[in-house]
């Protein structure tokens, strides 16, 4: 006999379940119908590249060389992709990576892994291996099944490749190069089909649904279950869809999705150029470097995933993580030993609060060899307020502000000096009052509280609220409507390729969810995967695609 | 009163019982109550104080000659042509010219080198550790002459310095301690941590503690070979507690740190030689900075004649010997030397007084078991 009182919790742990369940489903408003851009296509960008490389054949192929750069666009790598092509040079390089992955791939050591059959004779072309082979890897790499012709192309190229080169395994390294390279690898592309529930309408293909929807939550190729549902065409129920978005959502390698969003947003990509006069900052040598960009990403994820925590406060939360390298920077003690994080708080009376205050937006948006508060106030109103703010004239003077002479000690003075010209003056007045908060921390992020033996005030305001420093300015970020709009807007331009500011019925749709989820970026992206608006296209107009064609040709021929 | 890692036991339930008995009488610390700061630091460079004039003035007769040219002047021409060429083997077979063909610095008395040049001059670092100005003999040390500090000050006691101050190699161009220091920073043995605890007043205190570690890990270098300040360090430690980590009292005095007089054990590594340094009666000054720049320090104490001959031969008996000095006549001149500590038995002393300069800088230092501490600078993270 099972006791009433167990009976008793069941009944309250399920009517929990029902108002959760129902609490859940219920926040925000509905889905509103909105108009749909046509299909597209766009290039994986190198992130993406290495992820699937990584998730197909392993983490210990090396994929090793140049990738042609994107072009930011609204904001974005992401909506550049879209945009984009690739040059022959680029085209030689995904042919010398395609190569390089290949032969790791095939090569004595690696080929019982990932080649599904043996053969005794490695002179003679076993075409059932390779035709299994390569129908596996392709199906995984074009994101959708290879057809029978398709497969006995490449089967037929790995044979003559073989006979050529005298080795079997040599050949079908060629024909994983060809899949390598092929566009339909190298670009995500929307395939449409007829819509079978309403008429003259297209739909993306079950496939297309699956890259989209893996692209944006892992940032990686769709695993085998997702292309199972695209085969059994689950991904047209969005009923059925919707448990596979919950699949992955609780999944860890949403953390992945979401890195790859905020590195992007966060104009992370710039880590690879970055310079710093080590005279001046020793301590941030490579691996501080390294760990600036992990540690953020950290934060990030840990904030905004693991605790699902309201985005908001990501301006505001000294909890961080920290490693060796940075402890040195931030002059704090670090117990864990070398390679190994450690959870981190910042006391509360600490200048020192929200992502902005971090290393690596300090010393992304900084000079060599000395902060700037213009770089860091555009960079808040250009990435975290979508806010442009444009590129300073090209004969601007800036002798006044770089006179190592100059009677002028902090950055404050300098600036308020270079201000008064009335060029200037109309940009400077909208990025020095928020960057001159953080002005407490050098070009590399390091905390000073004087410069050039003067104390810093790092007061400002940002629209009008009035703060009197870096941590004031995260919580100026937290409670303003701009921080969260654009986080919406940006996040929509990363999953689409497109931005929302002409869309601004769906756009009031995903603000107001977020605002009702707390500013939960988890639901933000549930709500953008289990929409039809994200799958949703219109058919494509080839007509204007020609007539572009031929306008953008014509002055050449 | 000195604590080592035998009393830690001891000393931290005294700690606690303390701290237990306060919160029961006071309740929990009221504010305004000043918190104790803790001071790290590594150190980053080592060297025998040496007080060098540009002339060498110091050394009346002259640098010190090596093994291989008091080889080379005891023997014939015939004798010198009759070696090997290869300059390896040769110092190989110069080494070895002890009794039996046995390696002299493995048996210094063995062979009657000339008696080494040692330092005549007048002023030298360190301090009056005798507390005795005019040399004679007490009972904690022999009969020596005292040198005068650079500022005036008789009694000074630097019998080390005054062993090896004409040793080219042991000199600040020389290659013996650069080595060693080169040693340490690529390797990160032999790390020496100083961590001074019980801080109210980082300029003037009189009262403090000053902790002495061994650091394991790497140090953290900037590109151009600097050891950068701030980082964490780990100290070893067995079973909890630390291999080394004597603890001794000290006070602040216009920002100078200077320690009581105590044993104190600390860790060396250089040319591929491990000790485990005894500073018998040994005192620390150290310059406490409040804006993380590099610091430097002195410590002057008792150096055992034993030990420092054990890191001579290990130098010289691993190696062909090319280095500037030789074993038998630093050997007997070390035992001729020193000055403290005498044997009860013979009344010879065994130890030399002796002086060390180092720099550091700040380090957060991480025991096994600790709570929040903080860096040299005296500061929180800012």
């Amino acid at each position: 006999m099972i006791p009433v009182v167990s009976h008793l919790r069941q009944w309250v742990l399920l009517a929990l379940f029902v108002f959760a369940g129902l609490g859940l489903t219920a926040c925000g408003p509905a889905e509103p119908v909105t108009e749909s851009a046509p299909p597209d296509m766009r290039r994986l960008t190198e992130e993406q590249y290495r992820n699937i490389i990584a998730d197909v054949f392993g983490t210990t192929i090396t994929v090793s060389g140049r990738f042609d750069p994107l072009v930011r666009t609204e904001g974005l790598l992401a909506v550049g992709a879209w945009s984009t092509s690739v040059s022959s040079a680029g085209l030689m390089q995904y042919e010398e990576i395609a190569r390089s992955v290949a032969a790791q791939v095939l090569n004595e050591t690696n080929r019982p892994l990932f080649a599904p059959c043996q053969t005794s004779d490695d002179t003679a072309f076993d075409e059932p291996c390779a035709r299994q082979f390569l129908a596996k890897v392709g199906r995984v790499l074009f994101r959708r099944p290879l057809t029978d012709e398709e497969v006995s192309a490449r089967v037929s190229f790995a044979r003559r490749a073989a006979d050529s080169l005298g080795h079997f395994y040599d050949g079908l390294s060629f024909s994983l190069t060809s899949l390598l390279v092929d566009p339909e690898f190298l670009f995500i592309t929307d395939f449409t089909e007829p819509d079978p529930d309403q008429r003259d309408a297209t739909r993306l293909t079950a496939f297309s649904k699956a890259a989209r929807l893996s692209f944006l939550l892992w940032n990686t190729t769709p695993d085998d279950a997702l292309l199972i549902a695209a085969e059994n065409g689950d991904l047209h129920s969005m009923d059925r869809l919707s448990r596979h978005v919950d699949r992955m959502m609780a999944s860890p390698r949403l953390n992945n999705g979401v890195r790859a969003f905020f590195s992007d947003m966060l104009e992370f990509n710039k880590f690879d150029v970055l310079e710093k006069d080590s005279i001046i900052y020793p301590a941030f040598g490579t691996a501080a470097v390294r760990d600036a960009r992990e540690q953020t990403l950290r934060t990030i994820t840990d904030h905004l995933v693991t605790r699902n925590g309201d985005y908001r406060d990501l301006f505001t939360t000294r909890k961080t993580f920290m490693s060796r390298p940075l402890g040195m920077v931030y002059q704090v003690r670090v117990k864990a030993p070398e390679n190994v994080w450690e959870p981190f708080e910042f006391p509360a009376d600490d200048p020192r609060a929200g992502i902005q205050a971090q290393l690596s937006f300090l010393a992304l948006n900084s000079h060599p060899g000395r902060s700037s508060p213009t770089l860091r106030g555009k960079a808040i109103r250009n990435m975290l307020l979508c806010q442009r703010v444009p590129d300073p004239p090209a004969d601007v003077d800036f002798s006044e502000f770089n006179d190592p002479n100059s009677p002028s000690k902090t950055a404050r003075d300098r600036l308020s000096a270079h201000a008064t010209n009335a060029a200037c003056a109309g940009c400077h007045r909208i990025t020095d009052p928020i960057g001159l908060a953080l002005e407490n921390f050098d070009g590399s992020g390091q905390f000073r509280a004087v410069e050039n033996g003067a104390h810093i005030d790092t007061s400002g305001d940002l629209d009008g609220i009035l703060f009197a420093d870096g941590a004031g300015l995260g919580q100026a970020l937290h409670d303003n409507p701009a921080t969260t709009s654009c986080l919406v807007n940006r996040i929509y331009a990363y999953a689409s390729g497109q931005s929302l500011s002409s869309r601004n019925e769906w756009m009031a749709y995903l603000e107001e969810g977020f605002a009702a989820d707390g500013y939960s970026i988890t639901a933000l992206l549930k709500r953008i995967a289990s929409s039809t608006t994200f799958y949703a296209v219109a058919p494509a107009d080839t007509s204007e695609q020609e007539f572009d064609l031929a306008a953008n040709t014509s002055p050449v021929e | 009163m000195v604590f080592n890692s035998r009393h830690l036991p001891l000393q931290r339930f005294l700690v606690s019982f303390i701290f237990a008995s306060f919160f029961v009488v006071a309740g929990p610390i009221q504010a305004g109550v000043a918190e104790k700061k803790t001071l790290g630091f590594v150190v980053t460079d080592w060297n025998t104080a040496m007080y060098e004039t540009l002339f060498m003035d110091e050394c009346p007769e002259g640098p010190t000659p090596g093994n291989y040219e008091i080889w080379e002047a005891s023997v014939t021409p015939e004798v010198r042509r009759s070696y090997p060429l290869m300059l390896f083997t040769k110092l190989r077979h110069i080494n070895n010219r002890g009794r039996n063909g046995v390696n002299v610095c493995d048996d210094p008395v063995s062979f009657d080198d000339p008696p080494l040049k040692i330092v005549e001059g007048k002023y030298a670092y360190g301090i009056d550790l005798d507390g005795n100005a005019d040399g004679t003999a007490t009972p904690k040390t022999c009969e020596h002459k005292n040198f005068t500090s650079l500022n005036g000050a008789p009694g000074i006691d630097n019998q080390m310095y005054r062993l090896m101050g004409c040793v080219e190699a042991w000199k600040s161009y020389g290659h013996i301690e650069n080595n060693a220091n080169s040693h340490r920073l690529s390797s990160g043995l032999g790390m020496i941590l100083i961590e001074v605890t019980n801080v109210d007043d980082t300029a003037n205190d009189d009262s403090v503690q000053v902790g002495f570690y061994r650091g394991i890990g790497s140090y953290n270098l900037d590109s151009s070979g600097k050891v950068l300040p701030y980082a964490s360090y780990g100290i070893d430690h067995e079973d909890g507690l630390p291999r080394y980590g004597d603890i001794v009292s000290g006070k602040i005095v216009d920002g100078v740190l200077k320690t009581d007089s105590a044993d104190v054990h600390l860790p060396f590594f250089g040319n591929y030689q491990y000790m485990n340094q005894v500073f018998r009666d040994m005192q620390l000054h150290m310059e406490l900075p409040l804006d993380g720049k590099p610091v430097t320090g002195s410590v002057a104490g008792y150096y055992g004649v034993d030990q420092f001959y054990s890191y001579v031969r290990g130098m010289l008996s691993t190696f062909p010997n090319r280095h500037k000095f030789s074993c038998p006549s630093i050997y007997v001149a070390a035992h001729q030397l020193a000055d403290g500590h005498p044997d009860p038995e013979t009344g010879d002393c065994t130890t030399l007084s002796s002086a060390f300069k180092f720099d550091a800088v700040a380090a957060f230092i991480n025991h096994p078991e600790q709570e929040e501490r903080i860096a040299g600078s005296g500061q929180t993270s800012p």
